[in-house]
């Protein structure tokens, strides 16, 4: 647990006197259990994910009987059969009524929205897992790269407090600070509805456990819901020790999932550059010429023919993608070769995104990409987007919210602290991107 | 984790420096604000999460890692952990990017008005899919993954001789009928082939692509052709299945 996020090895503490070995493990039980580290890096991989697959299934939605529906290709009877021997958990299992299929497909286009927006989202996260497992699972032969690695991050999504910052969650928090604790007598309903309708799928969901889903998705599930119930119980009447213990479980469970999180990136790259080595296309230089000529993926052949034609052009992009694939895991020990490689794999995916005809599977990697990215910009880019906002819709900053501190005292404070995975953790008052 | 300068330090509200002088004043939150029974279920806790983090982290490296001591020896440990959620593949182009462009042709028996029936020509399913590709901004999945991973799939389900490995392999027939007949039959399909389909059979061609024009190295171009046997086509074969709830 206690293994060095990037963040800590970013910044190296002057240290002044030597402090003894259990003071230090001290401290550290103390931060993974105090802070939810990354507010501004869990919330931005929030919004790119669930943008990346909002994007995917409006894209895909004149297709998507053909793609999920239960008289589509990888018809219902044939799924069943699948997922009767790989145990893979999906809601559309539940009915092959058409029906049910349009309701899970509106359901995962609002709660991606929802999710967007930072609305209940430890709630709203479950609901899009939900959603993205389902239609995925449905039809499993139909993904690629983008599909899997949305697959994955939905999941660990659900642990992750990732509405800390930039959400209808964090303005609604500064608004009760604002009017301060006294006046908390306000009724929020919303919430404990969508705590009584989820529990009605949630035993939905233990029904048809026969039929769909290993039995830890189904414990997820019901500790998550089970700990959202508790936790509204603890906050109207034990507002005492048992509510800072509820935080201290949820942040471990945010910080121990926020490592598995960037671990997995790292193994992405890490195995996408190793097993490239082995290559001999990529050995020789020529790897990048292939692709540009496959039919599935020019959408633009002149383009592709343009950069191909160029043998010292194609060989330098081969070399570098592998050198910076392999090289990634090992520059988060150095926060500046570790942001300049960011930004290289950023663009290449963006490059892409265009060249290969592959946008959503691009969104997705830097999404992913985007839980390095350095706390400072993305304090900056929040203040950017935040004014531009203001510039869109005509009105003063914040005109009726209360007063946030402006995001470059932030940075600046933080300017020397590195990446900090959360050095602007829970004190300071959060900004937000939709309020 | 984390700590940082004592600058950000007193920003927290001196919270190490709490921490340093064995503190009479305990912090707002984290496990040092708790009296010792919460302490317990915390450390706990810390303890579980950070080993169930590691054991998953690891069982995620050895299913990407190749084949080695640890999964021949345990690999079905580590199957039954990551399938089917978190299963993943990051051989993206790796080792080698695919050098040939496959594709699938399908020809048909089609019912005739009269009664008999004839045989249509090679209709190239694969080209229809790149014609869609081709400045699209946003292919959609039904013309860039769904015909080519069936493809794929019905390879790898299938043996050497073309015999179908076990229920996997049926599906993957089953599905490639489906495909092909959405594309092939009735007024809303791409390439309609004018009455009704009796039996279907595929070719899976792959053409190499040429070396380029700055290597010397000679590669053949001649495409490779596997004909797949006839295949009859049933009402279970099309999409419109509501008959048989």
């Amino acid at each position: 647990m206690s293994a060095p996020l990037p963040a800590a090895a970013e910044a190296p503490a002057p240290a002044p006197a030597r402090v003894p070995f259990d003071r230090r493990l001290a401290r550290a039980a103390q931060t993974v259990t105090s802070r939810a580290l990354g507010p501004y890096q869990t919330a931005i991989v929030r919004i790119g994910f669930s943008l990346t697959w909002l994007f995917f299934l409006v894209r895909e939605y004149p297709h998507r009987h053909q793609m999920y529906g239960p008289d589509g290709p990888w018809s219902f009877d044939m799924a069943r059969r699948l997922i009767a021997d790989n145990r893979s958990f999906t809601v559309l299992m539940w009915s092959d009524g058409r029906l049910w299929f349009e309701v899970v497909y509106a359901l995962a286009v609002l709660s991606a929205v929802l999710l967007l927006l930072g609305w209940h989202t430890r709630a709203v996260s479950v609901v899009f897992m939900v959603g993205a497992l389902s239609l995925q699972n449905r039809s499993v032969f139909l993904g690629d790269g983008g599909d899997n690695v949305v697959h994955l991050v939905a999941l660990y999504l659900t642990l992750i407090r990732c509405g800390q910052v930039w959400s209808l969650d964090a303005r609604r928090a500064a608004r009760k600070a604002a009017r301060g604790e006294g006046t908390a007598a306000r009724v929020e309903l919303a919430g404990p509805v969508l705590w009584v309708v989820l529990g009605g799928f949630l035993v939905a969901a233990t029904w048809f456990s026969p039929v769909t889903g290993e039995w830890w998705i189904h414990v997820l599930l019901w500790v998550l819901w089970l700990g959202q119930g508790l936790w509204w119980l603890v906050e109207q009447y034990a507002p005492g020790e048992p509510r800072v213990l509820l935080d201290v479980l949820a942040n471990l469970a945010h910080n121990a999932t926020l490592v598995v999180l960037m671990a997995e990136v790292c193994l992405i790259y890490a195995t996408a550059g190793w097993y490239k080595i082995q290559g001999s296309r990529w050995q020789d230089g020529t790897a990048l010429f292939y692709p540009l000529h496959l039919d599935y993926f020019t959408p633009w052949p002149a383009l592709s023919e343009l950069l191909a034609s160029s043998g010292i052009m194609v060989m330098l992009l081969s070399y570098g993608t592998v050198i910076v694939q392999v090289a990634f895991p090992f520059t988060l020990f150095k926060r500046k070769v570790k942001n300049v490689l960011l930004v290289a794999m950023m663009l290449e995916h963006a490059g892409i995104a265009v060249l290969l005809g592959l946008p959503a599977f691009s969104l997705a990697m830097i999404a992913a990409d985007s839980v390095f990215l350095p706390t400072v910009f993305l304090v900056w880019l929040g203040g950017r987007a935040a004014r531009g906002r203001d510039r869109l819709l005509r009105r003063g900053p914040a005109a009726e919210l209360p007063p946030q501190r402006p995001a470059r005292e932030e940075a600046e404070e933080k300017a020397d602290g590195g990446l900090g995975g959360g050095e602007t953790g829970g004190e300071s008052a959060p900004r937000t991107l939709v309020g | 984790m984390g700590t940082g300068t004592g600058r950000e330090a007193r920003d927290r509200g001196g919270m190490s420096a709490h921490i340093d002088s064995g503190g009479d004043r305990r912090p707002a939150g984290g496990i040092l604000a708790l009296s010792l029974p919460y302490q317990v279920v915390a450390a706990v806790a810390l303890a579980g999460l950070g080993v169930l983090a590691c054991l998953h982290l690891a069982m995620v490296f050895l299913h990407v890692a190749p084949s080695n001591t640890l999964t021949k020896q345990h690999g079905q440990a580590v199957d039954d952990w990551i399938y089917p959620e978190f299963e993943q593949n990051w051989k993206l182009f790796a080792p080698n990017p695919l050098q040939q462009n496959v594709g699938v042709q399908v020809r048909a028996e089609v019912a005739d008005a009269g009664g008999g029936t004839r045989t249509t020509g090679w209709i190239d399913l694969t080209a229809q899919d790149a014609e869609d590709v081709r400045g699209n901004v946003f292919p959609s999945h039904t013309q860039q993954n769904q015909l080519r991973r069936a493809l794929d799939w019905y390879g790898n389900a299938h043996d050497d001789e073309g015999r179908p490995k076990g229920m996997r392999g049926r599906l993957s027939e089953e599905y490639m009928r489906r495909i092909v007949l959405l594309r092939i039959e009735g007024p809303g399909a791409r390439a309609d082939v004018g009455g009704e389909v009796r039996r279907i059979q595929l070719r899976r061609v792959a053409r190499p692509v040429p070396a380029p024009h700055w290597s010397t190295e000679k590669r053949s171009t001649e495409p490779s052709i596997r004909l797949m046997p006839w295949w009859d086509v049933t009402d279970a074969d099309r999409s419109r299945t509501e008959t048989n709830r």
